[in-house]
Parts: C-alpha cells; structure tokens; sequence
C-alpha cells in the first residue's frame, strides 16, 4: 500500500490490507448454498408456467423426452462458458468473449443477442407477474371478476409498468435479496410444484381429472415427435427452461471449494430440477391432456401461463400458494434478471460499443443506472407493443426468446471454440472441453435456430399471430437483429473505436497478454 | 508524538462525499493529520439470474471507476494537507469504512453525513447512522454544503450529567494538545418556557460545568481561552439555537451510556442536537483510544 508522505502529489493505492481486493466474497458458499442459486436462477415455477402450454403445443406428449434431451445442448454449451470464464474471469460476459474471440463485428452482435433475449423475458416475467397478481386478488377477495382485469389490454399494460418500475428501482438502488430470502423462495417454489404434481395425480387415480390421459412410457422418447420442426422448437424451449443453470458451474471464487463445489452443486441442481419437470410435466399431461379444451394443455389461451388456469381446478382452495409461488418466483427473477442486460449495457458503453452514456456507473448506489433504466423502458415498450399486436402474447414472446437464447449461446459457444483454437490438441480434456462439447452444442443450437427461424415464417406459428402472412415470431425476431445490425452501423459511424479494435483487442488463449 | 495521526474520510462521488472530504481537510489543518481517502465498494452477492457471469466484468470497470473518483477527490485536496487514496471491497460501507479504520490505524472516522437536510442542518443518512451505532473511534459528521475554512477557531464541547463524560474530556484533550483555539463547554437544559433562565435545572449545570473545567484544565495542553456556558430552550433542538454558532466551529459529543465499551452509541439527546446542529459534530466512543 503506498502511502505519501509529501504534500503533493497524492497518491491513489489499491486495497487496505486484509479486505478482499475483488468484489467477489471467496469462499462464502457452500454446496447447499450453489445449489439453492443454481434452483433459484432457474426460477422453476415461473419457468414451468410460461412453457407448458408452447411445448406442448410444439411436441405434444413427448413433453418429457424434449425436456430430457433439451438439457443436452445446455450442457454442452455451459462446459464451453466454464472454459472461457476460466480463462478470461475478468470478461464475464458473452459480448467481450465474442469480441475477443471473433472480433468487433460479431461481439456486438452476441451482446446484442444476450440484451435483447434478457428484455424479451423481463417483458415475459413482468407479464407473468401481472396474471398472477390479479389471480392472486381474485383469490384473496374470494371475487373471480378482479382476475379478468389481467384480460384488460389497459389495465394490464399498465400494472406491467408499476412492476417494471418497482424492480427497476430496487436493482438501481443495487439492493439484493438477502441469501435467507433466496432460500425461503426457493423451498416455497418446489414445496408447491410437488404438491401440485401430487393434486393432479390423485385426481387422475379418482377420475376427477379434466382429460385424464393414462401415462405411456413413451411419453420419454423424444424421437416421436411429429416432425423435425416439432423436435427443433422443442429443444429450443428447453434451453430456455435450462436458462440460468450454467451460472452454477462459473462459482469458482465464491464457493468453499471451488475445485468440487461448482460441479457438485451443477449436478444437483440439474438432478432438482430434471425430477420436478418431469413430475410436472407428466401429471400436468395425465390431469389436462393435450386437447384444445378449457383446461387442455392445447388450448391456446390458456398457453402462455398454465398454472394459471390448472392452479385452481387441481389445487382446490389451496391454488393461492400456486400464485404465491408464481408470483414470488416472478418477482424475484424480475428483479435479478435487470442486473444482466444493464451490466452487459454498461459493459459495452465502457468499450465504446455503445453510446458512452451506457457506461455511467451511479456515484451513490454503485449501480449502472443509465443503463438500468434503459432496460427498463425498452422491456416495458417491448411488453406494451406486443400485448397490442398479439393474440398470446406470453408464448409469443417466450417462442422469440427461444431464438434469442439460441443465438447468443451458440455465439459464444462458436467463441469459445475458436479462441482456444490453439491448444484444443495440447489434451484429451482441452480436446473434448474446449473443442467437442462447445463445437457439439453450438452446431445443435445453430440447427435448431435456423429451423425455428424458418419455421417461425409461417402464421400458424405460435399463438397464430401475423403480419401480412408472415408469423408474428419471425417478424419479431427480424425486427431485433435488424435492429441490432442498424444500431451497430450507426454506432460504427459515430463512435469507431471499438470497430477498429482499439478498445477491446482480437485474440487467442495462446496469445501474451 | 512520533506517531502522524490519520483520519479516515469516507468519500463517494457525491455532495456528501465532498462535504465529507472538505471536514477531513478542515480537521488535518487544524492537527497535522494525514487524510485516507477511503471509497468503499459493495460487494456484489446476489447471483445473476439467468445471464452468465457479467458480475465479473462489472467489478473490474466498477474499479476503474472508483479509481477515477478517488482521483477527482484527490485534486481537491490542498496543498497543505495530506492524503492518500484508498479503494476497498465489503458488505457494506458503513463495515468498509470501520474495516479501514482498524487496518490503517486511523483516528476517526470522517462522514457527510446529510441526506437531503434542509437548512444546512443534519438529516443523517444510513452510512452515517450504521457508524454511529457501532465506530470504536470517533466520527466527525460534516453537515449539508459543508466546506472547509482556512482555520478552526473554536470548539465547543457538548457535556452531559451523567457519568462517562471524562471519556470525552479526555478525547478533547487529546485533540487540542498545542492548538490554539477557543473551547467553549456547554450543557443544554430542558425548561420550562415560563420560567426564568436561572432555574435550578440551569444552576445545577452551571455547577457541572465548573466541575468538567477543572478537569480539564488539569489535562490539558492546549492554548486559548475557555468559556462555559448553558444552553436553555424548551426542548434540546431550541437549547442548541438558543447559543450561537460559528461557521468555523466544530462540536464535540460523547456517546449514550448504552454504548458498549470502546464503541460509540449515539444517544437520544445527541441525536436531537444533531437536527438542530449548524457545525460540524464529531462523536467519541465511550472509551477512546489511548
């Protein structure tokens, strides 16, 4: 620590002594502790409500083998992220790996990818939250009316807004859910899927349930979908089911020991949450059927938010914990889920990608509040448009977020390939972590994304919406990499440093730095 | 004394990291002491949902930033005044600065401690009042839009009756060994409003105030002439108004008897003062340092 001893000049030092110099508290967490992080990313509750109805809408019965096989490509993908994160810790998101890897162009355009898939969902989950806080009122005050308000364009565009407004201000405020409440979310959330898992089973060993569908083992083989395009739209909800599980196996620094931890609390939290979707899964389809009826898990307006619908009829008077859950689970990922696009936002502001406004940091609360309120807005207008164009607009947005995801991971998937070009061969562990698994999963997602895209042009395509006869999730998705590569020109005009490389250099594992 | 005091001033970006660094430089004038910066930065802890990791690259442009801070507030420092500038991780600033306080042996701890006041008087905000439940060493408060005068010209000394005041005497002595300034003693007494200023409430503090001089005349090392006087209002914000008060003067408190040892515990009077208090206000653990 050097300190001065004359008047002038003064002179800055790092850290007091004994105080971590990084933010990052080592050592803290445990394996229960990751575990709960990993379940708690995931946001199951929230998850499974808003992709029930699409994925069976794409696959049908085959629900539980596309969930088996949708964590594949997640896997692969998250053993790549591992690698680059091990190797560039203080490059934490896909926008500088991309740059690094592939150069200026294409790292925008992961960046890109990675902000426009996280206000996709914040717009989802905000509008998640409002369907089941106007349940949760209509259940509280015992008046089924008040839950039609949510039906209301109006009413529901703006309660959207005073949620997006409530977790814009706690994540600019940077204030944190404490790990006690994380704990007691979590517990509550897979508490109620199991006992609503249970609820939907013993309606079906009755006969009381809606459509009551014997369970077939073949349910789990995902080679029975209808079609390739069935099983690509499949995979590709998956991987946003899996969303967030990957955070899990990049806690080195934190975790007690970091050479196990990551990787036990990773297989745990993937065994948790494999055990709960299937259970939900498979007693979801045994009570509703894939029928287009009022409660079948084909009816399209029950679609974007399942629980919803089911909470009641299978839980009786106990469907209000569903919404607590829900909403709960929604909330908190809501919040926790600004964080990313607005540090992503802050990131690329820092290396003059975008605008150098993106890069103000908050003197008083340590936050990136430019970009914090940016993406709060963005999400919201994003959330209004779509709920006036689209018939669903909850699959809608989760079928384009599917996309998005696709996207952005295999970007840094194909990243993580090419800038450990140079040592793949150096062993049989850089081989199959750093060039197999990464090369395999980012293949699989480049093929799913091509085929949903293409098949996205069509206007049966999801909730059915359209634009001159083109589907409204192909339109959506066009308009955001336009968007995208319009604002990276502009960008590219105004401010070419970063394009010419000057901020953020081009370059390989093998390179000195 | 071999040894360069130091004090700890909790600086960030804003007003209140100003005023608190110009009551740092007002107070290293006035002692010779050495200032350290300190910016504390919140540890981050929650996990990220969903999006991979961009905590990592958040921490490190949060550094360059904070490094950019701590060197605007070093081209504030003036000439005659010593500082160094120090950037530090923690759960909270309020542990941070406490941290800091123990790592670099500091003397007290330095704090704008308005939050949107008006008046130029005390509203104390959070970083403020965590230090003021729990500092082991004193932490002098800068109020709203404070700046530092050339020189400190006196220092009045807030006494209560209670036991535990010689704490304070002795934390006063020990900052105003050589100076050269006035010290003015002062109790405040609740009264009736009806009655007259010489009540027996009044006349009892008159007699405290006699005691306390003594005392501190016997410690003493310091140069200037020394008042007493008392304070009277109805309550202890008139009691406060009811003296007066010189932009270059600074106020020195004990902490409340429910204070553990070597920790202050800002009591219910002080913590009234504090909103009627134009000058800055240092407060002294219930037992200070050697």
């Amino acid at each position: 620590m050097a300190q001065s001893s004359a008047p002038r000049p003064t002179p800055v030092s790092t850290s007091a002594g004994g105080l971590s110099a990084k933010g990052l508290r080592s050592g803290s967490v445990g394996l229960l502790g990751a575990t709960v992080i990993g379940i708690s990313c995931i946001a199951p509750a929230y998850t499974l409500t808003a992709s029930l109805g699409p994925t069976v809408a794409a696959v049908g019965t085959q629900m539980p083998g596309i969930f088996m096989v949708g964590f594949i490509p997640m896997l692969l993908v998250a053993l790549g992220y591992r690698e680059l994160n091990n190797a560039m810790p203080d490059a934490g998101t896909s926008f500088t790996w991309a740059t690094r890897a592939f150069g200026p162009w294409l790292g925008w355009m992961g960046g890109w990818g990675l902000i426009v898939a996280t206000v996709v969902v914040l717009s989802n989950l905000a509008g998640v939250a409002v369907d089941f806080f106007y349940l949760m009122l209509a259940q509280v005050f015992d008046n089924p009316g008040l839950a039609d308000l949510a039906g209301n364009v109006w009413i529901n565009i703006f309660t959207c807004l005073a949620f997006m407004v409530g977790a814009c201000y706690v994540s600019y405020r940077g204030m944190e859910a404490t790990k006690m409440v994380q704990y007691v979310l979590v517990g509550f959330q897979l508490l109620v899927l199991v006992w609503f898992s249970v609820a939907a089973l013993l309606h079906f060993s009755n006969g009381t349930a809606f459509d009551a569908l014997g369970f077939d083992a073949s349910w789990f083989n995902p080679f029975l979908t209808p079609s390739f395009s069935a099983f690509a739209a499949g995979v590709s909800l998956s991987i946003f089911i899996y969303w967030g599980w990957d955070v899990t196996l990049t806690m080195n620094e934190e975790t007690k020991d970091p050479e196990r931890t990551p990787g036990r609390a990773a297989t745990l939290t993937v065994a948790i949450i494999f055990v709960l979707y299937i259970l939900v899964a498979v007693s979801a389809l045994m009570f509703s059927g894939v029928g287009a009826g009022e409660l079948g898990l084909g009816n399209e307006d029950i679609q974007g938010n399942v629980f919803a619908a089911l909470a009641g009829p299978v839980m009786g008077p106990f469907a209000i914990l569903m919404s607590l859950a829900v909403l709960s689970s929604s909330a908190a990922s809501l919040q926790s889920t600004f964080v990313g696009p607005a540090r992503t936002m802050l990131s690329m502001g820092h290396y003059r990608a975008f605008p150098k406004r993106f890069a103000a940091i908050s003197p008083r609360f340590q936050s990136p509040g430019f970009a914090t309120v940016i993406a709060g807005v963005v999400a919201w207008g994003f959330y209004a448009v779509m709920r006036v164009l689209s018939t669903d607009v909850l699959t809608d947005t989760i079928l384009t977020l599917g996309i998005m995801i696709c996207f952005y991971y295999g970007v840094t998937a194909f990243a993580c390939v090419w800038f450990f070009r140079r040592e793949v061969f150096s062993s049989t562990r850089a081989f199959l972590l750093k060039l197999l698994a990464p090369l395999a999963g980012g293949i699989i997602l480049a093929v799913i994304f091509a085929t949903t895209l293409i098949d996205s042009t069509s206007p049966d395509y999801g909730s059915g919406s359209e634009i001159g006869g083109v589907g409204l999730v192909f339109i959506l998705a066009m308009v955001l990499f336009i968007t995208g590569i319009v604002l990276m020109l502009i960008m590219r005009r105004v401010d070419p440093a970063f394009f010419q490389g000057k901020t953020l250099t081009k370059g390989t594992s093998r390179d000195a730095s | 004394m071999s040894r360069v005091a130091n004090y700890v001033v909790a600086y960030e970006a804003t007003a209140q990291g100003r005023e608190s660094l110009e009551l740092g430089i007002a107070l290293a004038r006035a002692t010779g002491a050495e200032l350290r910066i300190c910016l504390v930065l919140q540890r981050l802890s929650a996990a990220p949902a969903k999006i991979h990791a961009a905590r990592s690259d958040y921490e490190g442009l949060l550094a360059d930033q904070a490094t950019q801070w701590l060197n605007e507030a070093a081209g504030w420092v003036p000439n005659d005044v010593t500082a160094s500038t120090h950037q530090l991780w923690a759960d909270s600033t309020s542990e941070g600065l406490i941290q800091a306080a123990a790592d670099l042996d500091s003397d007290r701890i330095v704090v704008g401690a308005a939050r949107g006041g008006i008046l130029n008087r005390f509203t104390i905000g959070s970083v403020a009042n965590a230090l003021l439940h729990a500092s082991p060493v004193p932490v002098a408060l800068a109020p709203s839009g404070y700046r530092a005068p050339a020189q400190l010209t006196r220092i009045t000394c807030a006494i209560g009756t209670r036991p535990g005041w010689e704490a304070l005497l002795d934390s006063l002595v020990a900052f105003t060994r050589d100076l050269d300034l006035e010290l003015r003693f002062v109790t405040l007494v609740e009264v009736d409003a009806a009655r007259e200023k010489q009540s027996p409430a009044a006349a009892g503090s008159t007699a405290h105030l006699d005691a306390v001089l003594a005392y501190y005349q016997r410690h003493a090392q310091s140069r200037g002439t020394i008042t007493t006087e008392v304070g009277a209002g109805k309550n202890v914000e008139d009691a406060v108004e009811a003296l007066d008060w010189r932009p270059d003067e600074l106020a020195f408190v004990g902490s409340s008897r429910l204070a553990a040892p070597r920790t202050i515990f800002l009591g219910i009077t002080a913590h009234r003062m504090l909103h009627a208090l134009p000058v800055p206000l240092v407060v002294v653990p219930t037992s200070a340092r050697p």
